[in-house]
C-alpha cells in the first residue's frame, strides 16, 4: 500500500473541508443557544448530566439505537426501519472504518482527516484489506439503502404510508446531494482502484459532500445532530416549558420529517386536516409561520398518538400547548375568593367525579352503587357541581389560570380530610396525576380501585356476560396515565373483550375531545365514524370505554351500545355482605385493602 | 329646575340603527357558529363557571349583537367544555369565547 | 294484477288511505308489521286540541277498512322493479304484484335514553311522553309517584339538536306538552307544573286557545330555557338545571316527575325497504317527496306514493289529509297504466 503522491493536498478535497468547517460551526453555534436559552437550573441539571458516567453511558447507547440503528422504527415499518438505519449506521461505519483504515496503514496521515474520505484517491492498493472490503460492504448496504429511498419517494405506498410529505426546495436539495454522495463514491472509488486517474467523480464526490453538509442546518437534515443532542436531553429528564426555545427547539429541530405521523393523526380521517400533522407543526415553527402555527395548535385535538409514534420522540401535544400558551385572551379568572364546597371526609374516600360526568349520570351512579356494594365509606365531592379540575384550562394553554383552580382544589381536598381521592374522569385524573400535590392523599382512578375491590372479595362477580365488548384506550387514560392492562381486566373479568386493529398505543380519539380548540362539531363527525370503525372492526357486540367524552361522543353515532367500564362493573357484581353487618363485624375494608391501593 | 325626586338618565333603550357591528361580524367570520345561536339558555345552565359569577354565555353573544359591552364577564370562563357538550346547534363555543377575546379586547 | 295497490304501514295514514282507496272502487292490501293496526295514535291517549279519544279514531278507521286485504305482523323481505310495477315478497311467504305501493311507514319516537344528561333509563322518575300516554290510557307505571307536587315537560328532547343528530323540529311535542300538561292538572289538580321550552311552535287550529287555557285555567307554567342536565338528589328528587333565559338567570329546581317530549325522528326499522325501493332520503333525515310544496305524496319512483309521517313531523290531520291526497294521487296513476 503505498501513498500515489508526494502531496497530500489536492483541491478538489475543498470543497469537502469547506462544507464540513461550515456544518460544524452552525450546529455548535445552534447547540450553544441552545443551550444558553434553557432556564438556568435546567441548563445546569443538561450540563452536569453530559458529565455523569452512567448517562453518558446512555446516551452513547441510545444514540446508536435510536440514531444510527433506528431500532423504533424497525418495529413499526421494517422497510422505513431497514433505509434509514442503512444509510445512518452504513455511513457512521464507514466514517468509523476509514479512519481505522488510515490509523492502520498510513499512520502518519490521521491527523489529515480528509484522509479516510478520499482514501483511494492518495493510496494505492489499499483495496484487498479485511477493512476495505467491510467499508465496500457497508457502501453496498448504503447504496440498497437509497435505492429504497429512491422508490420510497415516487411510491411510498409501497412502504405502507399512504401519505408522505411534500418536500420544499432545500430539502430536495438536500435529498438529491444525498443520493448523489454514495454512488459517486462508489464510481471514484472503482475508477481510482482500476487506475483510472479521473478527476472529475473526485470532485462531484467532493461537492456533493459540501452541498448536503451546507443545506443540512437548514433543512430536514438538521435531525441528524438535533436528535442526538434530544437524546442526551431526554436522559437529563429536561422537560419542555417554552416555546421555541431549549427543548421545545431541539425537538422541532429533531423531527425528521418522516411522516409517519400523518397516517397515525386521527383528524386525517377527513382530509381537510390533513397539513395539520405534528410534521407541519415542526416545519412551520421552523420557518417562524406564526400565523400557521397558531391554527395547528388550535385545531389538534392533543390525543398524543402522533407522539407514540414519533421515532424521534417529538411531544406534538406539547408543542401545541406551548404556542397556544404564547397567545394572549383576555381570560383570567379570579378564584381567589372560590372555596370549593368539598364535604368532610376524615378517613373517607372522596370521589370527584368531574364536569363531563354530569353530562353522562351513568358513570357517576354506577360508581356509587359499586362504592355501596362494598360498603366503603365515601363522599361525592362534587355532586352538586365542583370547580373545574384545570386541564382544560391547561391544554388551551391558559397555564396561570390553570394554577390558580389546582391550587384551590389542592387546598379543598387536603383540608377535607381524605385518605384517597377516587376519580373517574381520565382527563382530571391526568390533571390530578400529572400537576396536583396531595401528600398522604392517594389518587386512583376507578378501575385499579375496582379490581382491587373485586380480588378482595370486597364485592362478589356475576356470571359472566356473554355480551362481547371492545376496550377502546381513551386518550387521556391510555397514552395520557399509561393504563392500558386494567381496563381490560376488568372486562375480562365480567364479560367477553375483543381487541381493535388499532388499540392501546395506537388508539384512534374518538374525535370528541377538549383538546382542540378549533374543531367544530360537523368536522369531528367522520373523526367519530372512523374511530368507530376501528372499533367495529374487533367484532364486538358493544363498546366499551372509559371517559365520559368518548361516551357522549360515540353514543351520538355509534350503531351498538356504548358502555362505561364503572356500569360494566356495576352490572356484573354484587354485595357480599350486607353493609350493616359490614360494620359490626369490623370487616374493614379501608384499613386494609386501601392501604393496599394506595401503596 | 323642579326637582321630580329622580334624574333623567342616559336611554336605557337599545337603538339597534346605531349600533356598530364590525366585530360582530369579524367574529361570526372567524367562529360562523356566534350566527345560529338560539338563546336556548343550555349553556348558561350547564356552565360551572356561571353558578359562580353570574357568567353567560348565551348573555354574552347577545349583548354584543346589541352593542352592549359585557364581553367582560368571560373572563370568569374555566374553558371546561361543558357548553360545547350541550349546545343542540353544535357551536364551538370554546372556540367562540376565545374569539370574542381576541376580537372585542 | 292490475290495479292491486300495497299499502305498508297500517298507521292511521294507511288506514284512511285504504278507506279512500275502497271508496274509489279499489282494493287495497295493507301490510303491517306490528299485530294490531293503529301505529303510534293507537297507543296514545287524547288528541289536541279538542281531547279526543285517540282510541276512538283508531277503532272507526279500523270499521271502515274491513273490506280491505290485511295482512298484520308481516313485513315486506323483497322487492322487485317490473315493466309495470312491483313484485313484493312478504314475511308470510306470499308474492304480490302490484301497481302501486303507498309508504305510510310513519316516524319512531327519539329513544330517550340516548340523551343520557337527562336521566332517562338512570333515575326513577324520569318518562317520556309515550310512557305519560300509556300511563294515562290506564297502563301502570312505578315511576309515577301517588302524588307529586311538582311535574316538569322538557320539549325538544332528540328534537332541533344536533348533537341527537335530528335538528329538525318535532312539530307536534310543543301541543302534546301542554296536552299532557292538561292532562296531569286534571289528574292531580294541586301539582304545580312546568314547561321548559326553547320555542312554543303552536301553529294549528286551536292550539293558541289551547296554550291559552293551560295558563289561565290550568295554572301551566311556562319556561323559557332549555333543560341542560338532570341530577337526584339525596333524598331521591329530580333537580333539572336551565337558564331562565327570560329573567338571564340560571334555574335549578326539585321535581317528583319529569316528563321528556322525545321527538320525531325517521323510522329506521323501513330502511331495508326504502333501500331496495330506490327511495331517497331528504336532507333532515325522513323520507324525500318528488316536491316538498307541491307533491309531498309522490316519491321519485313512478308508483311509489307517501303518506303521513314519513316523509316529516304531521299532526293527526294533516296525516288524515295526507292519507287522501295520496288516495286520489294513486287512483289517478292507476288510469294511466
Amino acid at each position: 500500500m503505498t501513498e500515489r503522491f508526494n502531496d497530500s493536498f489536492h483541491p478538489f478535497v475543498i470543497p469537502f473541508l469547506a462544507g464540513m468547517a461550515f456544518v460544524i460551526t452552525v450546529c455548535l453555534i445552534k447547540a450553544v443557544v441552545v443551550v444558553f436559552q434553557m432556564e438556568s437550573g435546567e441548563r445546569r441539571r443538561y450540563l452536569l448530566s453530559l458529565l455523569k458516567p452512567n448517562i453518558i453511558v446512555k446516551n452513547i447507547y441510545d444514540i446508536i439505537v435510536d440514531c444510527l440503528l433506528h431500532v423504533r422504527l424497525w418495529k413499526r415499518n421494517r422497510m422505513l426501519g431497514f433505509m434509514h438505519s442503512s444509510i445512518a449506521f452504513g455511513w457512521f461505519m464507514i466514517i468509523l472504518l476509514g479512519h481505522i483504515q488510515v490509523l492502520l496503514y498510513c499512520p502518519d496521515r490521521i491527523s489529515t482527516f480528509y484522509y479516510p474520505i478520499f482514501f483511494d484517491w492518495f493510496i494505492e492498493g489499499g483495496q484487498h484489506t479485511l477493512i476495505s472490503i467491510l467499508l465496500d460492504l457497508f457502501l453496498y448496504v448504503i447504496l440498497a439503502g437509497i435505492a429504497l429511498a429512491i422508490v420510497k419517494r415516487f411510491y411510498s405506498r409501497l412502504f405502507g404510508m399512504r401519505r408522505t410529505t411534500r418536500p420544499t426546495l432545500l430539502n430536495v436539495i438536500g435529498l438529491y446531494s444525498l443520493w448523489a454522495i454514495f454512488p459517486l463514491r462508489f464510481i471514484a472509488e472503482q475508477c481510482a482502484r482500476s487506475g483510472n486517474l479521473t478527476l472529475a467523480p473526485w470532485w462531484a464526490y467532493s461537492i456533493a459532500l459540501c452541498v448536503f453538509m451546507c443545506v443540512l442546518p437548514f433543512s430536514r437534515y438538521l435531525h441528524i445532530p438535533a436528535e442526538m443532542m434530544l437524546v442526551t436531553m431526554r436522559n437529563a429528564h429536561i422537560t419542555i416549558s417554552r416555546p421555541g426555545k431549549g427543548i421545545a427547539r431541539v425537538q422541532t429541530d429533531s423531527c425528521p420529517n418522516c411522516g409517519v405521523c400523518i397516517d397515525a393523526c386521527p383528524m386525517n380521517a377527513d382530509p381537510a386536516n390533513l397539513k395539520d400533522s405534528t410534521v407541519y407543526l415542526t416545519r412551520q415553527i421552523r420557518r417562524h409561520n406564526d400565523r400557521r402555527v397558531g391554527q395547528i395548535s388550535d385545531k389538534c385535538m392533543l390525543c398524543g398518538k402522533c407522539t407514540s409514534v414519533c421515532q424521534v420522540g417529538v411531544d406534538g401535544p406539547k408543542l401545541r400547548i406551548l404556542a397556544r400558551a404564547a397567545r394572549k385572551y383576555n381570560i383570567g379568572p379570579d378564584f381567589s375568593n372560590v372555596r370549593p364546597d368539598v364535604p368532610k371526609s376524615s378517613g373517607k374516600i372522596l370521589y370527584f367525579g368531574g364536569c363531563m360526568s354530569q353530562l353522562t349520570p351513568l358513570i357517576g351512579r354506577s360508581i356509587e352503587s359499586v362504592l355501596k356494594k362494598s360498603g366503603v365509606e365515601y363522599k361525592w365531592m362534587d355532586r352538586d357541581g365542583g370547580l373545574c379540575c384545570g386541564r382544560p384550562l391547561h391544554t388551551a394553554g391558559r397555564l396561570k389560570e390553570a394554577r390558580e383552580l389546582v391550587l384551590r382544589n389542592q387546598e379543598a381536598i387536603l383540608a377535607s380530610g381524605a385518605h384517597t381521592l377516587l376519580v373517574s374522569c381520565p382527563i382530571c385524573y391526568r390533571e390530578f396525576k400529572e400537576r396536583y400535590v396531595l401528600p398522604g392523599i392517594s389518587v386512583i382512578h376507578y378501575a385499579d380501585f375496582m379490581i382491587e375491590l373485586i380480588q378482595s372479595g370486597s364485592i362478589g362477580l356475576k356470571e359472566k356476560s356473554d355480551i362481547c365488548y371492545v376496550y377502546h384506550d381513551p386518550c387521556e387514560l391510555g397514552r395520557g396515565c399509561g393504563m392500558y392492562e386494567t381496563p381490560r381486566r376488568l372486562i375480562a373479568q365480567a364479560a367477553g373483550i375483543a381487541e381493535a386493529p388499532k388499540n392501546r398505543t395506537e388508539s384512534v380519539c374518538c374525535g370528541g375531545s377538549l383538546g382542540s380548540l378549533s374543531l367544530d362539531f360537523a368536522h369531528r363527525e367522520k373523526i367519530t365514524r372512523a374511530s368507530l370503525q376501528n372499533l367495529y372492526d374487533s367484532g364486538a357486540d358493544a363498546i366499551a370505554t372509559a371517559c365520559p367524552l368518548c361516551q357522549a361522543t360515540f353514543s351520538r353515532y355509534s350503531d351498538r351500545p356504548v358502555k362505561d367500564l364503572a356500569q360494566i362493573i356495576d352490572e356484573q357484581t354484587v354485595a357480599v355482605i350486607d353493609n350493616s353487618r359490614r360494620r359490626e363485624t369490623g370487616c374493614d375494608i379501608e384499613g386494609a385493602t386501601l392501604a393496599k391501593i394506595g401503596n | 329646575m323642579t326637582d321630580f325626586g329622580f334624574k333623567l338618565s342616559k336611554s336605557s333603550t337599545i337603538d339597534l340603527s346605531r349600533v356598530e357591528l364590525d366585530r360582530f361580524e369579524e367574529l361570526c367570520r372567524q367562529e360562523p357558529g356566534a350566527k345560529v345561536c338560539i338563546g336556548c339558555g343550555s349553556c348558561t345552565a350547564s356552565c360551572p363557571a356561571g353558578r359562580l359569577s353570574g357568567m353567560s354565555v348565551r348573555k354574552v353573544l347577545l349583548g354584543l349583537q346589541r352593542g352592549q359591552k359585557v364581553n367582560d364577564m368571560l373572563q370568569c370562563c374555566m374553558l371546561c367544555g361543558k357548553c360545547t357538550m350541550v349546545c343542540p346547534r353544535g357551536i364551538n363555543t370554546r372556540n367562540l369565547i376565545l374569539t370574542i377575546c381576541r376580537i372585542y379586547d | 294484477m292490475h290495479d292491486n295497490i300495497v299499502i305498508i304501514g297500517g298507521g292511521i295514514a294507511g288506514m284512511e288511505a285504504a278507506k279512500a282507496l275502497l271508496a274509489l272502487g279499489h282494493t287495497p292490501i295493507l301490510i303491517e308489521s306490528a299485530p294490531t293496526l293503529g301505529g303510534h295514535v293507537g297507543r296514545w291517549h287524547k288528541l289536541f286540541p279538542d281531547l279526543t279519544s285517540a282510541r276512538e279514531l283508531v277503532a272507526r278507521l279500523r270499521s271502515e277498512i274491513v273490506g280491505a286485504n290485511i295482512f298484520l305482523g308481516t313485513q315486506v323481505i323483497s322487492m322487485n322493479r317490473l315493466a309495470d310495477g312491483y313484485s313484493l315478497k312478504l314475511s308470510n311467504g306470499i308474492v304480490i304484484n302490484a301497481s302501486a305501493l303507498l309508504i305510510s311507514t310513519g316516524f319512531k319516537l327519539f329513544e330517550a335514553d340516548r340523551k343520557e344528561e337527562y336521566g332517562y333509563g338512570v333515575y326513577d322518575r324520569v318518562i317520556t311522553n309515550a310512557d305519560l300516554e300509556d300511563w294515562f290510557s290506564g297502563a301502570d307505571d312505578a315511576r309515577i309517584p301517588q302524588q307529586p307536587q311538582t311535574v316538569g315537560f322538557v320539549h325538544c328532547v332528540g328534537s332541533r339538536d344536533l348533537k341527537a343528530c335530528n335538528g329538525q323540529c318535532s312539530k307536534v311535542c310543543c301541543a302534546t306538552a301542554i296536552k299532557q300538561a292538561i292532562e296531569i292538572k286534571e289528574r292531580f289538580p294541586f301539582a304545580r307544573v312546568y314547561c321548559f321550552y326553547m320555542d312554543l311552535r303552536l301553529f294549528g287550529k286551536k292550539y293558541e286557545d289551547f296554550y291559552v287555557n293551560a295558563q289561565r285555567d290550568y295554572a301551566v307554567q311556562f319556561i323559557r330555557g332549555r333543560v341542560s342536565e338532570v341530577s337526584e338528589t339525596i333524598d331521591g328528587h329530580l333537580q333539572v338545571k336551565a337558564e331562565d333565559t327570560l329573567s338571564g338567570k340560571p334555574l335549578k329546581m326539585q321535581l317528583d316527575l319529569l316528563v321528556l317530549m322525545a321527538g320525531v325522528v325517521r323510522n329506521t326499522a323501513v330502511q331495508e325497504l326504502t333501500s331496495m325501493a330506490g327511495l331517497e332520503t331528504d336532507s333532515d333525515g325522513f323520507l324525500r317527496s318528488r316536491d316538498n310544496e307541491y307533491a309531498v305524496v309522490e316519491s321519485g319512483q313512478p308508483g311509489i306514493f307517501y303518506a303521513g309521517a314519513c316523509t316529516g313531523p304531521k299532526t293527526v290531520p294533516e296525516t288524515i289529509a295526507e292519507a287522501r291526497s295520496a288516495a286520489l294521487s294513486i287512483h289517478a296513476y292507476l288510469k294511466t297504466l
